[in-house]
């Protein structure tokens, strides 16, 4: 069994894979003040509770946008676990053709979601991700990375609306009952919904347009892909699985040189 | 004349009117920490570069969606100008039917870009402000504020963004030319840009089919607006001046009676 960690600015998504089975998932917040205790024994709770040892655990992989959480992370997998993790980045061998000046640039869990949206679903293939930002990555029916698009993200941008305004308050994101909007609650619940539901629909329509994808799959994950496809048909398929399935892909594929990679630089055991 | 007092989250904008003309703006960032002297002083210095004696000044009226700014903004003004304020509020004569559970909270910018585009533009009306958070205001041709969306401002929501992610640049606020980006400056300008153009689109769209308004003439105010319609197809008029007219327009409603 391995156990997949992707650690995002808001929250960890962490999947223990056996295989092609998802045997559990959890998630963490993301705080880098966490202690390295902290998160190891945080870990080993989790994985019993699924009724996994920690003895089964083979190999850790961590695709990460958050390098000040790295060494707690790392330093708790260790202790706890007893495995030295390896650490996803733009070098890895992947199935996704990657054409930048700066290909660093591209974030790990943006390449991860690629990766499984390519070998799942095939291409062309858009990747929508709602997280602190909301992503839209495109690979076109050869594998080639084509475009990468950053939007802020639907919580964010409605925290912005109460950190940033004297007089409008924080709201649960949902899709309004109403057209007419009787209070200010419902005004931003319409706002922020229609919003994005517009952000998405636009930048679908125009990447299919001008990058000339009309067959184009859009396969949307992260927690408000449901929300904003209700009454509307922007996504093909919302798989809420993506990167804890691109993680074990990128395993698969890159183990024995990750394995290397760790022996070289002396930190492996 | 008559001097017009913006109060935004972000900036207050100042107009001075003669009549129905506009003959300068200024410009103050909103501080609540400001005192009551520093705003005074600094109404005074404006009006004297544009030749302005206080004394010719017949009244000002404030519209402000900042409560804790307006002690001393109104104090201000009061030893500053000799002038008592008019705030406006919904207890105003706007000629707006506010439909609302309680009309009196509704945001006062909103209702008064809607007397403006009432008054200049006609009715029915859609109002789009770009501020601190975007409006989207729908005013019938019965003259009822019927709806409303308020979703985050562009350059708010990209501050929000770089607050709470790691590796993120700031970028410049730039339409881009192509969805086609394989860099994080290109990727966060259309993410951020063409983000906001498609909500602009999709929400205009949205009122007017969902309230049968398709004749609904669609009003542009604020300073990113003409950022989000480069082609000219999504508005049918910009009006930067559009809250400092309805400033002026309740003003002119309300000044012979009694406070």
């Amino acid at each position: 069994m391995i156990l997949v960690m992707d650690v995002g600015n808001l929250e960890m998504l962490l999947g223990v894979v056996e295989g092609k089975e998802l045997k559990g998932s959890w998630k963490m917040t993301t705080d880098s003040s966490k202690t390295s205790d902290e998160i190891g024994s945080t870990l080993v709770r989790f994985l019993r509770f699924d009724g996994i040892l920690p003895a089964e655990i083979e190999d850790v992989v961590i695709s990460s946008v958050v390098p000040p959480m790295m060494y707690a992370l790392v330093r708790g997998v260790e202790k706890y676990l007893g495995v030295t993790p390896l650490v996803v980045d733009y070098q890895i061998k992947s199935n996704i053709i990657i054409n930048m000046k700066n290909p660093s640039e591209l974030a790990s869990d943006r390449l991860v979601k690629m990766m499984a949206a390519f070998a799942l679903y095939g291409g062309p293939v858009m990747v929508v991700d709602y997280g602190t930002a909301t992503t839209y990555d495109v690979v076109d029916r050869e594998g080639h990375f084509v475009t990468g698009i950053t939007a802020p993200g639907v919580t964010v941008c409605a925290e912005s609306l109460s950190s940033k305004t004297a007089q409008l308050p924080e709201i649960e994101i949902k899709r309004p009952e109403s057209i007419f909007c009787r209070d200010i609650v419902s005004c931003i619940q319409a706002g922020v919904y229609y919003g994005h539901v517009g952000e998405a629909k636009y930048l679908i329509d125009r990447v299919k347009r001008e990058l000339d994808l009309p067959d184009m799959k859009v396969v949307a994950t992260g927690g408000m892909a449901h929300v904003m496809n209700e009454g509307n048909d922007l996504f093909d398929v919302i798989d809420s699985t993506l990167t804890i399935r691109g993680l074990a892909i990128c395993y698969e594929q890159n183990k024995d040189e990750m394995h290397g990679r760790r022996g070289q630089d002396g930190s492996g055991r | 004349m008559v001097l017009a007092v913006d109060v935004g989250n972000t900036n207050m904008t100042i107009g001075l009117f003669e009549g129905s003309q506009l003959l300068h703006t200024w410009r103050m960032s909103t501080q609540i920490l400001k005192t009551s002297d520093e705003i005074g002083i600094t109404l005074c210095s404006f009006l004297e570069n544009a030749e302005t004696k206080k004394e010719e000044v017949e009244g000002v009226v404030i519209g402000s969606v900042v409560p804790p700014m307006m002690y001393s903004l109104c104090h201000g003004i009061r030893k500053y100008l000799g002038k008592e304020p008019m705030v406006v509020s919904a207890d105003l004569k706007l000629d707006l039917v506010i439909v609302r559970d309680n009309p009196k909270t509704a945001g006062i910018d909103r209702v008064v870009d809607l007397v403006a585009a009432k008054e200049l533009y006609g009715m029915p009306a859609i109002v789009v402000d770009y501020g601190t958070a975007n409006t989207f205001d729908v005013v019938n041709e019965k003259g009822e504020f019927i709806t409303g969306f308020i979703t985050a401002g562009i350059k708010s929501c990209a501050a929000q963004l770089y607050e709470k992610s790691s590796r993120l640049p700031q970028v410049e606020l730039v339409a881009p030319q192509t969805v086609r980006a394989t860099n994080t400056v290109d990727s966060l300008q259309i993410g951020i840009v063409a983000g906001h153009i498609g909500e602009t689109i999709h929400i205009i769209e949205t009122l007017k089919k969902e309230l049968h308004l398709p004749q609904a003439k669609v009003i542009a105010t604020g300073g990113l607006a003409q950022i989000m319609d480069p082609e000219g197809e999504i508005f049918d008029v910009y009006d930067p001046t559009l809250t400092l007219q309805g400033l002026r327009i309740i003003y002119e409603k309300n000044k012979g009676m009694a406070q």
